[in-house]
């Protein structure tokens, strides 16, 4: 009887503490500090500028690094940063940037000329991973305190644009004579609206208000970044009030997560989901040799109903796009001409096939070659991450039947796609790109040089498609310093793309977020209308942010008299209960 | 207990580990060739750069000269480095460490409740209290932990909001002491109950079995025939017999307090082994995996062998086979 009296007690005392628990939470939290907390999906990899490469990374950088030149909100034009004014020489080649008056680190120091020409001469030295496609062409030097004149190499569209996250030479130039990657960048100093307070990996991170920074110092005081592994919890958590904002929420609670305190937003940034056929332009592989016909390719594209995968796979989130996605910015993508668009018609699909010869000579329902040999079965390779990989597969499979073309389908995790495309042992994929603002990076995957030949490096030209004419434009816009006639270009290169169809874009996606309204206003889309309010671009909603007077401070939970009662009242159940069943039965036992 | 027995179990594990390193190499690269080029795909790096990424990862040169690193690297105590961040696989899994021994300790402690209710349900088979608990063992062993944490989750912290949905101290939390305690408690209730309940289910079937083998045995009869009371008949005579199968599952149990639980982790978000395993195969990164690889398979090695001790100690008889 004795040790049943210990269990009991010890069983009561658990329960106790738990009980404990529930209350001194539901008392925590009564300090005047204002804090915005955002649910995530994903961690910062590393805080560390020159290892780090996670959207949730880039978020924090944006939040500690004030730029040169900032982006606006709306449309990403170019506006003052750290930098006042700038002036370009007369052959483009060169910017003398000036510095604003009195800006200062988070920690007092002032930040000066040096500063940058640290950063921008180091990175380019040093091949700094996030730094060095915008630096590597650059030299920068200090002409005084305030002036630092930047000089590029090659003819550069992207200058006078510096938006390379300038880090403080006195912090950093210790780790950067050492080995730079391995510095822990834990110290929070930095010149942006918010620095580091606090990193708890695989939990949470906390950037606390710069007092310093050169816009004045935020409204809020800290933001807490708060990590959910399932995107369900994290809806949970907008919903019960314990976030005021969260990325990257599941499709499938996205739409009916709207109300009266909760704004969804689906922010475009310019990401698509493509079907690419391999077009065997000089890669490696062993793609169909029908899928070099341009005729065939465009039957496939016509095989395909982009607005039934639109709504039913990408549930009407994103925008119903089917050209190549190369910036967040709408200006940069063409109007196909209505007679190009290739639409969805699956008799004019099978009247291309056949009068190129593409007909099923043995009657198995699958066209074969004109010669009357190989069939039309194309290897499909499924990417097994994501979750729209079988619902698209199995459309388009089901859509190319109908035109007589039979598919066989594997399923890859990433790392294997990618290196399967670079062999180019496929025929057909479905993947996705999220281009940059500027669009060169995403055009240039396209050139005949990105093609992969060697499988020990693969390229970036997954479709394996390239054309001279397509890379002629492509050295054009890249030299191009008017921007309406590189908008000219782009929009002809794009338009070219689409028509060779050995990529046929699907849609383009957004990501989804929703942000709460009851405690903070002042939420920004970047780009306007189309864009996210979070995890953009360069992220202003943040700065932009004030809390609403007397807005939400209860967080909807029951009051601490009504938890106190539960709990005692389940205490005397459970342990008076466990202890009179325990009585009952021992005294049984005796009897039998 | 004899020194052969030790020794020959010892040396047991010891192989049975080093199968696990060479293995675990293996596994993760016939897998995975080259993580590199897709991980940091449409991040318009020179190849320069990602060839550099390579080597710093150790991914070039054959697969042997890889092995024979990754084996030098580990005879160092080296975990090597995560794809992600940089940071020294053992100082990652250090930081999850704790919060999964908090969790599935605590839960493997209240869960072996069940050993005594079975017991009890064995010894007293078809009585009403067995068909009870064993209903409910059965249920609950049944019910797929990640449906019971996600009902949980549902009910007690988005509906009634009594509990946080997820982490292990609020959001910024800087408590310290007993306040930090508290709110870990306070956090760790739904997820400790989900383990729990999983566990329960295993402990009572397993006792219960065990109790119901002995219950034959010629020695209860006679200890009855003595004039034992029965509670004592079933506290000295039947349960020190039950209790081998029931050693060996506890020790295996407790070998998975350092894996972590996956499933309940991932849905509340519990920053332990079991999350850290979760974003690791989403990486996918290797060095990590190969790391929490053989940390499970190590403390599964470990406690297997306490157990054959335990056994040797329990069980004289078993020494001599």
């Amino acid at each position: 009887m004795t040790r049943k009296l210990w269990v009991g007690l010890l069983a009561a005392g658990a329960i106790g503490a738990m009980a404990a628990g529930m209350v001194g939470n539901v008392q925590a939290g009564s300090d005047d500090t204002v804090t915005l907390t955002v649910g995530l999906t994903q961690d910062i990899d590393s805080p560390n500028v020159t290892v780090g490469y996670t959207v949730a990374a880039y978020e924090f950088w944006n939040l500690q690094y004030a730029t040169l030149t900032d982006k606006a909100a709306a449309d990403f034009a170019i506006i003052p940063g750290l930098a006042e004014s700038w002036e370009g020489s007369d052959d483009g080649l060169t910017y003398t940037y000036t510095l604003r008056e009195g800006l200062k680190w988070s920690d007092g120091e002032p930040l000066t000329a040096d500063d940058v020409v640290f950063t921008v001469n180091t990175s380019r030295d040093q091949g700094w991973f996030n730094h060095s496609s915008v630096t590597a062409n650059l030299t920068a030097t200090a002409i005084d305190e305030r002036t630092v004149e930047i000089t590029s190499a090659v003819p550069d569209p992207k200058l006078p644009t510096m938006d390379v996250y300038i880090l403080p030479e006195h912090i950093w130039a210790g780790p950067a004579a050492d080995d730079i990657t391995t510095y822990d960048a834990l110290e929070g100093v930095g010149s942006g609206p918010f620095t580091l307070q606090e990193w708890k990996p695989g939990q949470e991170w906390i950037v606390e208000a710069n007092p310093n920074y050169w816009q004045g110092e935020p409204a809020i005081d800290q933001i807490v970044f708060r990590l959910y592994t399932e995107g369900g919890a994290m809806v949970a958590a907008l919903e019960n009030g314990e976030l005021d904002a969260a990325n990257d929420i599941p499709a499938e609670l996205f739409e009916g997560l709207a109300s009266d305190d909760i704004v969804t937003v689906a922010g475009a940034q310019g990401g698509f989901t493509e079907l690419a056929m391999n077009g065997m332009a000089g890669g490696l592989g062993d793609g169909h040799p029908a899928l070099q016909d341009l005729d065939v390719r465009h039957a496939v594209a016509m095989a395909i109903d982009r607005d039934a995968l639109f709504e039913r796979v990408a549930l009407g989130i994103g925008l119903p796009l089917t050209v190549l996605g190369v910036s967040p910015l709408q200006e940069w993508l063409p109007e196909i001409p209505e007679d190009q668009q290739l639409n969805y018609d699956p008799a004019a699909a099978n009247a291309l096939l056949d009068a190129g010869g593409y007909l099923d000579t043995d009657g198995d329902g699958v066209r074969e070659m004109p010669d009357g040999g190989q069939s039309l079965t194309f290897r499909y390779a499924e990417r097994s991450e994501g979750t729209q990989g079988p619902a698209v597969r199995e459309l388009i499979t089901g859509w190319l039947t109908e035109v007589g073309i039979a598919t066989e389908v594997s399923v890859f995790d990433d790392s294997q796609l990618g290196t399967a495309i670079g062999a180019g042992e496929y025929d057909l994929f479905v993947w996705g790109w999220t281009p940059f603002v500027d669009p060169d990076p995403m055009l240039s995957y396209f050139t005949c040089a990105q093609l992969t030949t060697d499988i020990e490096s693969l390229g970036y030209n997954d479709a394996n498609w390239c054309s001279e004419e397509y890379d002629a434009l492509y050295e054009q816009q890249n030299q191009e310093l008017d921007r309406d006639k590189r908008i000219e270009i782009v929009h002809e290169m794009i338009t070219l793309f689409h028509n060779e169809s050995t990529y046929v874009v699907l849609y383009h996606d957004a990501d989804t977020q929703a942000y709460r309204t009851d405690r903070f206003e002042g939420w920004l889309q970047q780009p306007a209308d189309t864009g996210p309010v979070i995890f953009t671009n360069s992220s202003p909603t943040y700065f932009n942010l004030t809390p609403i007077d007397g807005g939400g401070g209860d967080d909807g939970g029951m009051s601490t008299g009504v938890l106190i009662a539960i709990i005692a009242a389940v205490l005397v159940v459970v342990v008076g209960g466990g202890l009179l069943v325990m009585r009952s039965r021992a005294g049984r036992e005796e009897r039998e | 207990m004899r020194a052969g027995f030790v020794i020959r179990k010892v040396l047991g594990a010891f192989s049975t580990l080093a199968f696990v390193v060479v293995f675990n190499f293996f596994l993760f690269r016939v897998v995975n060739p080259n993580p590199v080029d897709s991980m940091f795909r449409g991040r318009n790096l020179t190849r320069e750069q990602l060839d550099e990424i390579t080597r710093k990862f150790n991914l070039d040169g054959s697969k042997w000269d890889q092995f024979v690193g990754y084996v030098q690297q580990l005879a160092r105590g080296d975990l090597g480095l995560s794809f992600k961040g940089n940071r020294p696989v053992s100082t990652v899994i250090g930081e999850a460490l704790w919060p999964t021994v908090l969790l599935v300790g605590t839960s493997t402690v209240l869960s072996m409740i069940g050993i005594t209710i079975g017991y009890r349900a064995g010894w007293r088979r078809g009585s009403r209290f067995d068909t009870a608990s064993t209903s409910f063992s059965m249920i609950t062993y049944s019910m797929p932990e990640f449906w019971v944490g996600m009902v949980f989750l549902g009910f007690f912290s988005a509906k009634l909001g009594w509990f946080p949905v997820g982490g292990l101290e609020d959001p910024g939390s800087n408590a310290s002491g007993f306040a930090k305690y508290l709110d870990q408690l306070h956090h760790m209730v739904l997820p400790a109950t989900v383990l729990a309940i999983a566990y329960i289910g295993e402990y009572m079937i397993v006792a219960r079995s065990s109790m119901i083998e002995t219950l034959r045995e010629d020695y209860l009869q006679l200890a009855r025939a003595k004039g034992m009371r029965d509670e004592e008949v079933r506290r000295r005579h039947a349960v020190p017999n039950a209790r081998l199968p029931v050693v060996s599952l506890s020790a295996i149990n407790f070998g998975f307090i350092f894996s972590g639980a996956i499933a309940v982790e991932a849905i509340f978000s519990w920053p332990g082994i079991g999350q850290a395993t979760y974003l690791a195969i989403r990486g996918p990164d290797l060095p990590m995996l190969q790391g929490l690889f053989l940390l499970i398979s190590a403390t599964v090695i470990v406690a297997n062998l306490i157990a054959d001790l335990l056994y040797g100690k329990l069980d004289p008889r078993v020494l001599g086979r």
